[in-house]
């Protein structure tokens, strides 16, 4: 009777540790994002500025805009058209880099795993500057192409719509390939050495052992950076920024980039800002929720 | 012997393994190594899209020194940086413990819906943060710098992600030690999982060091210049020194990597084997 | 050892994260009263160019500590940028607290932060200066119903910078390219292209400004005078449009797609013109090697247009006090008996700041009649203070920003085979759409 009355309260505290864990940071994020949400909702059902924000008639007139305002439209078609390229490509990369950096026979890793996480250390400003000049028309890319014989002229890469866009997914696999391969090797380490022995003594070779044995061990992992880079590419500013300005004529420019012109480079709409942010929100919101269903369970 | 012969046929197995490799990284350095070559020349040599070194460091340095709180702004970063790092990294670990080790149905409910506060884009929240900041006089404050910043949804996940892997037959078997559940985190998690918290160090130092859009809108004085503010600030005249400006950029730069490099032991080979 | 602190860590963390949610009251060690400062002899200033306005700035602090003794001028250097991203956040908030007592102001933008937060700017009217001693075209960027907002400081008149060894070299003297049309200027420039390779005029592709100041230099804009769009149906905007995309097909004009490339044409010897900004001064003179090669003359006038003028403006900023200066008299003194009265002041900044006044006295003085040795002996500061003075004014929009963006993708959409009439009847409607709410 006794220690079963001890062992109830033994779960009864096990129950409240676990709901005390995350207390804190629950708290942090109602106060930081959440309750910052909510004032944003409402500030998106509002037009005018400064003091003189009142409601929209009809309340969701902001929301109605998107859909006539065409330069937010292309936006979106960019943002899309950065995602189901660039994604899946840098995740598949990422993780191919992880397997073969966490080769317990490869010499230099730690020189080489620098290497690859550098481009995500290197400040934006170079970066930028120095991916413009690569391509640009007396650039190192065109005088390369240009010795090769592939190419007679510059060409100029930013000027054009199709080019301008690959320059941007080239710039961001480039940059953030190397922090997905973060995670993966953490993750990697949860994953014991003896299960690829096993796998080894087994016969199945270096692919099998990848899409067996890897991909379905690294699945929380990989959900996670999904999620992330679903978020990251949903909100791109700084390429479309800082790379092409959104140009030309629009072909380049992402959501986050025509929210930010709408509050700090145009004559400052809040407002509307605020209701296309929340469309973004809802689409990553979705995504991540298809994601977490499909691939986050415990088994 | 033939654990020589085992090795270098190992080795030479790889080979196609280095390559790929070494093609990678020189991608990767390369406009590392124009950084680093930028900051020696003349800003006109730069314009002028020279690759090689040059002999004009000390004069660009100098300038920079001269025109910009350099060191202060890298003190403030490293203070703002390893601030939020610690905290955040506490908080949110602490949390994806909770929501895996314990999970039921609605921590994994509570967990969705604090997975979407990282989902809207920051301009929005911007202005209602503001003005909360403001009013709780957290402006200009290095408390104001880093309280967004250290509960992070994705921190959060990162480690309850990781979590799956930590056994629960530890936490069983320390419990019959007679360990409360505080200790079993701190004793038993934190040590076990010694690459994640340096990932996630990593991470987080990265994305403090280099955040800007909110530390410029809160912090309105000299004295609490970051490094990505001073970059800012050297972009933004009539003139650019290119010259200057990426010596600035390297100073902008170095810190992350060296966390990286520092760090990087620990999550990639530290401590396979020892979790099971 | 090292669990213990990490539990006194965690604690701690726990506190702060505690306290933070209280409201940070314990936190009363740091200023969060915010920039301006309360402190009734010292001005705040928020301005960004080290070599620039932020010494001209110094120098007019200076200057004033010496009749007012206890005067406290702080600089605070905030890029242009940033200097608006927390403008727009303090103004929206609603929350003037942080800003400082006075500001500088990109003049392209300050319209349409006094369209957004007329409160967050104090009317300088009546301060004492007299505002005819600035053109009328530099004043008009920071008024609102005849009211005056700012003192104009950085010029942004427009010059023709041309490489006289280019020139030379295609048979053609700086005397051909003064006082000429853009038609003659495409013809020059071509045969310029086909000689020696190298562009009369770069230009930067989105955003770019050269479109601007085309039209502005006919006093006209690309809004009619109630300030709705007016793109479609416009005759000056159509004729500028058409100059402008004749020398993209004749290879007239490099387009560039950023800043950088536009310097690197100038750096690396491509461009053998410029056509912009009188800023671009400093830019020039840092590229030693090209020492003595340029000089400077008026600007092509657009073909067939009644208002035509040879002169344009484009940028220049000017100072502003914000509605969070709590002295309000003192930076109406300090600003009059400075940039706005003094040429003392300004001959002692010229040699510092090579900035050019937009206070016209100052042009008189010795100063600015000196010969500069870059551009081969002339003496281009008074020439330009000169030209600010024929700028013909327009008509202002708080959407700037928007009308050039749009006229700029209607520019390449036709170069990209959109007809005329279908890529301007989009940017009409793009406008339209921007300026509705």
């Amino acid at each position: 009777m006794n220690s079963k009355k001890k062992g109830m309260n033994l779960i009864q505290k096990q129950k409240a540790a676990g709901w005390a864990f995350l207390t804190p940071a629950t708290i942090m994020i109602v106060i930081m994002s959440f309750y910052p949400m909510v004032r944003a909702f409402i500030i998106s059902l509002q037009t005018g500025t400064g003091a003189n924000m009142k409601f929209a008639e009809p309340i969701f007139s902001n929301y109605k805009r998107m859909f006539a305002d065409k330069v937010f439209v292309k936006s979106i078609g960019n943002t899309f058209f950065y995602l189901i390229i660039q994604v899946p490509i840098m995740l598949i990369l990422a993780i191919l880099l992880a397997q073969l950096l966490n080769n317990k026979d490869l010499k230099f890793k730690g020189l080489f795993r620098t290497c690859v996480f550098l481009p995500c250390a290197t400040s934006l400003v170079s970066y930028a500057l120095i991916f413009r000049s690569l391509f640009a028309q007396e650039g190192l890319i065109n005088s390369i192409l240009i010795k090769l014989h592939i190419l007679d002229t510059g060409y100029n890469f930013l000027g054009n719509a199709a080019s301008a866009k690959a320059v941007i997914i080239i710039a961001l696999i480039w940059r953030w390939t190397g922090y997905n391969m973060v995670f993966y090797l953490s993750g990697l380490q949860n994953i014991e050495y003896s299960v690829y022995e096993a796998a080894k003594i087994d016969g199945a070779n270096g692919w099998k052992t990848f899409w067996g044995i890897t991909v379905p061990l690294l699945k929380p992992t990989i959900i996670m950076t999904f999620i992330m880079s679903i978020n990251g590419t949903l909100q791109l500013f700084d390429e479309s920024v800082n790379l092409t300005k959104g140009g030309p004529a629009n072909s380049t420019i992402t959501m986050s980039h025509y929210i930010y012109n709408t509050c700090f480079i145009n004559v400052p709409n809040f407002g509307y800002a605020s209701a296309m942010a929340f469309l973004i929100f809802i689409m990553v919101a979705i995504l991540a929720f298809i994601n977490l269903k499909v691939g986050d369970t415990r088994d | 012997m033939t654990k020589k012969k085992n090795s270098s046929m190992i080795q030479r197995r790889l080979i196609p393994t280095y390559i790929f490799l070494i093609i990678v990284s020189f991608i990767s350095v390369f406009p590392l190594y124009w950084m680093i070559s930028a900051a020696t020349n003349t800003s006109t040599d730069v314009s002028r899209g020279r690759i090689l070194p040059g002999t004009h460091f000390m004069e660009n340095f100098n300038n920079l020194v001269s025109q910009q709180p350099l060191w202060r702004a890298l003190g403030n970063s490293f203070f703002y940086a390893i601030l939020t790092t610690v905290v955040c990294l506490l908080i949110c670990s602490i949390a994806g413990y909770g929501f895996e080790v314990y999970h039921d149905k609605w921590k994994d409910k509570l967990f969705s819906i604090l997975l979407l506060a990282m989902m809207v884009p920051q301009v929005a929240t911007m202005v209602p943060l503001f003005q909360m900041f403001s009013k709780a006089k957290l402006l200009n404050t290095a408390i104001g710098f880093i309280l967004p910043m250290i509960s992070t949804p994705f921190m959060i996940m990162m480690f309850r992600q990781n979590a799956r892997a930590f056994p629960i037959d530890i936490i069983e078997a320390a419990r019959i030690d007679g360990l409360n559940e505080i200790q079993i985190f701190f004793r038993m998690f934190i040590p076990t999982m010694k690459s994640t918290y340096a990932a996630a160090a990593v991470i987080t130092f990265m994305n403090a060091w280099n955040s800007y859009l909110w530390p410029k809108v809160i912090m309105t004085d000299n004295n609490s210049m970051t490094m990505p503010m001073l970059i800012a600030n050297l972009i933004t005249g009539y003139v650019t020194d290119y010259g200057m400006l990426m010596c600035g950029v390297l100073f902008c730069s170095i810190p992350t990597m060296i966390v990286f490099f520092v760090l990087q032991k620990q999550f990639a080979e530290g401590i396979t084997g020892a979790v099971k | 050892m090292k669990k213990k602190l990490l539990s006194v860590l965690l604690a701690s963390a726990m506190v702060l994260s505690l306290a933070a949610c209280g409201g940070g009251s314990d936190d009363s060690s740091s200023d969060g009263e915010g920039a301006s400062s309360g402190d009734s002899n010292k001005l705040t200033v928020w301005a960004w160019d080290q070599t620039f306005n932020i010494k001209a700035m110094q120098m007019a602090g200076d200057m004033y500590a010496e009749d007012h003794e206890g005067f406290e001028l702080e600089v605070i250097e905030t890029s242009s940028d940033d200097c608006q991203t927390k403008l727009t956040t303090c103004a929206n908030a609603g929350d003037y607290s942080t800003m400082p007592d006075i500001v500088l102001m990109q003049d392209n933008s300050y319209q349409k932060f006094l369209k957004s937060y007329p409160d967050a700017f104090v009317d300088l009217t009546d301060c004492g200066i007299n505002w005819d001693d600035f053109a009328a075209l530099k004043q008009s960027y920071s008024m609102l119903d005849d009211k005056h907002y700012g003192v104009p400081y950085d010029n942004g008149v427009c010059a023709a910078f041309y490489r006289t060894d280019v020139l030379e070299q295609a048979g053609y003297t700086i005397e051909d390219l003064t006082d000429i049309t853009w038609s003659r200027f495409i013809e020059i420039g071509q045969d310029v292209h086909e000689k020696t390779g190298k562009y009369l005029l770069t230009s930067e592709s989105t955003g770019g400004d050269t479109i601007m100041l085309m039209i502005q230099s006919c006093g006209a804009n690309f809004v009619n005078e109630d300030g709705e769009a007016y793109i479609v149906g416009n005759d000056v905007a159509e004729k500028c449009i058409d100059i402008y995309t004749e020398m993209i097909e004749k290879d007239v004009v490099k387009l560039v797609n950023n800043w950088d490339e536009y310097i690197a044409t100038v750096t690396n010897g491509e461009a053998a013109g410029i056509v912009n900004g009188n800023w671009m001064n400093a830019t020039l003179t840092g590229i030693e090697d090209q020492k003595g090669l340029w000089q400077i003359t008026t600007l092509p006038a657009v073909d067939g247009v009644d208002t035509a003028t040879h002169y344009a403006n484009n940028g220049g900023s000017s100072w502003y006090i914000t509605a969070n200066c709590k002295n309000v008299d003192l930076a109406m003194d300090f600003l009059t008996s400075t940039f706005g009265s003094s040429t003392e002041f300004y001959d002692a900044i010229l040699p510092e700041t090579s900035g050019i006044a937009c206070y016209l006295p100052a042009g008189e003085s010795e100063v600015y009649n000196e010969p500069v040795e870059f551009y081969g002996g002339q003496a281009i500061y008074s020439t330009l203070v000169e030209y600010s003075s024929h700028i013909p004014e327009f008509t202002k929009t708080p959407f700037h920003y928007e009308a050039r963006e749009a006229v700029n993708t209607a520019i390449i959409n036709i170069t990209n085979g959109t007809s005329k009439e279908d890529a301007l009847q989009e940017a009409q409607e793009t406008l339209e759409f921007k300026m509705t709410e």
